[in-house]
């Protein structure tokens, strides 16, 4: 899978015909919907450029024009970058798929997406990959934006999820507070991931919840009498789905009330993705409602 | 309608229709687990419900439980033991093929209505299932109708159907009744043959079985005891007398009957007029000749025929023919100057005699060779004499390159140094001293090349014996490898070589013709010898009088032939001529350098004109092949057991009495369209299983 795969253009172009990246959403998404986590200028020198009309003249590097009689600015890390981490669930359930698109790929590009984004307004990306443990880790780095896509291509789904742990060490390995965007079909007690993810938010971290899901999961469409089998722990029970199909509605319906509520009660932002949605079209529904958020701040 | 079962045990598959209903009401559940990401939601519920046994997709259910049905049923072998009434009628239904003979001795009388009458009566008995096709044949077979169940059809083509000029052969027609009908899927097949059932149509070297189970039906039109009368054969007999050209006509007639035939008036015809007639008496199954007196011979083509009076079958009763004006070979024979008085005797009587074609001799010193002398004469010999020089010389060349023929005889006169030397690529090679046998009572000739047309004459067994003339003296010649050479003497030296020259032939002989050298001139076989060489340097060919209906002539050949100079001077080359049949009808052909093929298909006069001005160039007269008139017959059933594995009628009969219900059964070979239904309907199973499988995941 080439990179290019996940830098769809169809679903860039789409956004970009929105302003998105221009101005507000994406200035609200990566910097301005997120308060930089840090006050105060950073020390860490990134690179050099040309002095353009309506920079400040005392970031000229006047040692440079010393040398070479042109204007450069200064540029440092900390006055465009903030740390933008993916956190990646990889467990079996995510691999699931109905119509051809299952919601690990769907994640995959979701993820892709948002990491190029965020490069392109110069935020440090990096990515978790995660499980029951965690599988991959990528520092959040202006430099790391091709690993991240070379990790988040070569991924494999092999072994059930679990949250707490894997979260628990990312939340240790954090050395800067950051923009967490968490990527998972949240099969767990919403009060544990709640629990887990609050202790991130704590550390004043910005969590994005991206809950994945396949449309079968919701509607639950099956006709025939079968084994259902756990993609995750590979138990079956027979399931005939006619008697159980509105029980099981109701109570995903109540899981996904429980999450949204706990979720947003604790300041973490929640958004539900569809894998039969088109991926653009959720990116841009979601980045629109942030944008509208930041503006209520 | 009776159906019973060859193996009605195979009822006990019906068993298997349990396997739908199983499958509808307690194996619902898909044997391949459905992965789902958790089952936290899902809860375990009890597996046996009575919605469960509800049987629900009753169309899949009812394709499948009749699946199985109509396959246990296949499996049974089932039979319908009254065909009669069966539903489908498979039984009844015949493959049948009707062989109609259109050969000209089907116009014997009221042959050819009767056998028409009786096609029509097996068309008219034709069932609804039943399928034809319509054979009618001669010499060839021609099926004009596609195997059908259409009456109407088949009748017109019937009615459409003629006489041919053809002969009789049952090897043809039976060959492609045996093809249909081995084709044929239906159970019942028929070969329906109408006839006069002649002897001269059947040999028995086809090999040809009908089908196993072939009904052979023979309809015979033929009279018990039919009598006919033909005219068989003809010579033309030419006479030169007081340099007129006489032609006296023999015909032969020949009495196929159980009484004599007492003065039957036969005449000749020549362009339209009778210019003869005369009674003939044949005794019965006999044959005579019949001489019809001497005619004068016109200088132009005349079309002539002998006609008996008629009988029942008239078509073999003229016989026509085509006669030319005979041309005589003109032969120049030059001496040496010093030739004794008889030099060119045996050559000039041998040449004398012959009158197809006679042949005008001119003797006379080379040394008094004119030019002009070459322009009236087709053939040249050089007797002893060498090749002329000077004039003459490039003349007489001139004379060879523009197709003409010149014979070289080597005698005594003719050494080393006698002839030319830019006249040597003339001679097969330089001509040597004398060859001397006379110690050894003189050699003869070992090798001929018996292919060639001076000597194909001979190649017959005791057709000419060449070993009786001895050759004392002959020329040495030798081979420097640019002629052929047609004959060697029995040491090997050269006897008779050809070079070609342009268009002309140039012949060299090594021994003399004068009786001096050798006695060839006193043989038997001298003359015929000397009449082969000059026909062979003339470059004639004596045209057909007539030829035999089906006959493929090549038109290019036809028309040179008889013409002395070998080229088709009546026309030329690349003209366009006219064909007009003895019907009448025309087509236009190119006289060229390709070969161009005629068919002779009708019995008469085919005429040739000019396509320019229509005038009439020529004609080709067709007689029927008289092989036809012989109406000796056929044992009917010695046809009918050579070509069925039993008796004709008899077999049908033996097959419906004896066909036990295993055959009876394979006949009708119900299970066949009982599985090609099963397939239908598993096909549509799949299709609706397919989609109720998509509408439910």
């Amino acid at each position: 899978m080439k990179t290019s795969q996940f830098l769809d253009p169809k679903v860039l172009a789409r956004i970009d015909s929105l302003d998105l990246l221009a101005r507000t959403v994406v200035d609200g998404f990566i910097n301005g919907l997120h308060h930089s986590p840090y006050f105060g200028l950073s020390v860490d020198f990134a690179e050099h450029r040309p002095y353009m009309p309506g920079d400040d003249i005392r970031r000229v590097d006047w040692r440079v024009f010393g040398r070479t009689d042109r204007f450069y600015v200064k540029e440092y890390e900390a006055d465009t970058n903030a740390n933008f981490l993916v956190l990646l669930d990889i467990s079996r359930s995510m691999d699931y798929s109905s119509n051809g698109l299952s919601k690990l790929d769907y994640g995959r590009y979701l993820a892709a997406c948002l990491s190029y984004f965020s490069r392109q307004q110069r935020d440090r990306v990096g990515i978790v990959i995660f499980d029951q443990d965690i599988v991959d880790y990528v520092p959040a780095s202006a430099k790391h934006l091709d690993i991240v896509l070379h990790k988040i291509d070569t991924l494999d789904s092999r072994r059930s999820g679990k949250f707490e742990e894997p979260l628990l060490k990312v939340a240790e390995i954090l050395r800067r507070r950051s923009i967490l965007v968490l990527i998972s079909d949240l099969y767990e007690d919403p009060a544990r991931v709640v629990k887990a993810l609050s202790r991130l938010r704590h550390r004043g971290n910005d969590i994005i919840v991206f809950h994945v899901l396949d449309p079968a999961e919701i509607e639950f469409p099956f006709a025939e009498a079968a084994h259902f089998e756990d993609l995750e722990s590979g138990e079956r029970i027979p399931v005939v789905p006619e008697t159980l199909r509105e029980q099981y509605r109701s109570l995903m319906g109540e899981h996904l009330d429980t999450l949204s509520q706990r979720l947003v009660a604790n300041g973490i932002d929640y958004c539900r993705f569809v894998t039969s949605k088109p991926l653009d079209y959720a990116l841009f529904e979601y980045l629109s409602r942030r944008e509208r958020m930041s503006r209520v701040r | 309608m009776g159906i019973s079962l060859l193996a009605p045990l195979f009822l006990a598959g019906l068993a298997a229709l349990a396997i739908p209903v199983i499958i509808h009401l307690t194996q619902k559940t898909k044997k391949e687990a459905i992965p789902f990401p958790s089952l936290m939601f899902l809860r375990r519920v009890p597996y046996k419900t009575a919605r469960r046994q509800r049987i629900r997709h009753w169309l899949l259910f009812l394709l499948r439980s009749s699946a199985i049905v109509i396959l246990v049923v296949a499996f049974a072998r089932p039979l319908l033991e009254n065909a009669a009434v069966g539903g489908i009628g498979l039984e009844t239904a015949r493959e049948v093929v009707l062989m109609v003979d259109r050969s000209y001795s089907m116009g014997y009388g009221d042959r050819w209505s009767r056998a028409l009458d009786a096609a029509h009566g097996v068309i008219d008995g034709l069932g609804p299932e039943d399928r034809a096709t319509l054979v009618l044949f001669s010499d060839h077979a021609t099926a004009v109708s596609d195997a059908m169940g259409d009456g109407a059809a088949l009748r017109a083509a019937l009615d459409a159907a003629e006489l041919s000029n053809g002969t009789t052969r049952y090897a043809t027609p039976l060959q492609l009744a045996e093809q249909i009908l081995a084709e044929s899927q239906l159970p019942n097949r028929e070969a329906i043959l109408v006839t006069d059932f002649q002897k001269v149509g059947w040999q028995q070297e086809a090999e040809i079985q009908l089908p196993t189970g072939t009904e052979l039906q023979l309809i015979d039109v033929a009279e018990p005891d039919p009598a006919n009368i033909a005219v068989t054969n003809l010579t033309l007999d030419r006479i030169y007398r007081d340099g007129r050209e006489l032609v006296a006509v023999l015909a032969r007639v020949a009495n196929q009957g159980e009484d004599s035939l007492k003065n039957a008036q036969i005449g000749l015809l020549l362009d339209g007029d009778q210019v003869g007639s005369q009674g003939v008496s044949v005794d019965a199954n006999g044959s005579a000749t019949v001489r019809f007196p001497s005619f004068a011979m016109p200088r132009r083509e005349v079309r002539g025929s002998v006609q008996l009076a008629a009988d029942a079958l008239p078509l073999d009763n003229v016989f026509r023919f085509v006669l030319s004006p005979g041309q005589s070979i003109s032969v120049l024979i030059l001496e040496h100057a010093n030739a004794g008085r008889d030099e060119s005797l045996y050559l000039h009587r041998a040449l004398s005699i012959g009158s197809e074609p006679p042949h005008t001799v001119t003797v006379k010193p080379i040394s008094a060779l004119r030019p002009s002398d070459l322009d009236a004469n087709s053939v040249v010999i050089l007797n002893d004499a060498p090749f002329p020089t000077g004039t003459s010389g490039t003349r007489l060349r001139r004379f060879l390159n523009d197709g003409g023929g010149v014979m070289a005889v080597l005698g005594p006169r003719s050494g080393p140094s006698s002839w030319p030397q830019d006249a040597a690529d003339l001679l097969p090679g330089a001509i040597g001293v004398p060859v001397d046998r006379l110690g050894d009572r003189g050699g003869t000739l070992s090798i001929m090349d018996y292919k060639h047309p001076v000597f194909d004459v001979f190649s017959a067994p005791r057709s000419g014996d060449f070993s009786q003339a001895r050759y004392f003296r002959y020329r040495r010649i030798q081979d420097e490898g640019r002629s052929a050479v047609l004959a060697r003497f029995d040491d090997g030296n050269i006897a008779l070589a050809e070079t070609r020259v342009g268009r002309g032939k140039m012949l060299v002989w090594a021994s003399g013709l004068s009786n001096s050298w050798n006695d060839l001139p006193l043989q038997p076989v001298f003359l015929p010898t000397l009449h082969q060489v000059v026909r062979h340097l003339a470059r004639y060919a004596p045209r057909e009088s007539w030829f035999i209906a089906g006959q493929v002539l090549d038109l290019s050949q036809y028309l040179a032939q008889g013409v002395v100079d070998g080229t088709v001077s009546v026309l030329g080359t690349g003209v366009d001529i006219i064909i007009e049949s003895p019907a009448g009808e025309r087509e236009v052909r190119q006289i060229g350098s390709t070969t161009e093929y005629l068919t002779l298909a009708e019995q008469g006069f085919y005429e040739i004109r000019h396509a320019g001005d229509n005038d009439v160039v020529g004609a080709i007269a067709v007689n029927l092949d008289v092989t036809e008139s012989n109406l000796s017959r056929l044992d009917a059933e010695e046809l009918a057991s050579s070509v069925t594995y039993r008796g004709a009628g008899q077999a049908a009969a033996d097959l419906a009495a004896t066909l036990t219900p295993t055959e009876k059964e394979r006949r009708q070979a119900l299970w066949w369209y009982l599985l090609i239904s099963v397939l239908a309907i598993l096909v549509a199973e799949s299709a609706i299983s397919n989609r109720v499988s998509r509408r439910n995941p």
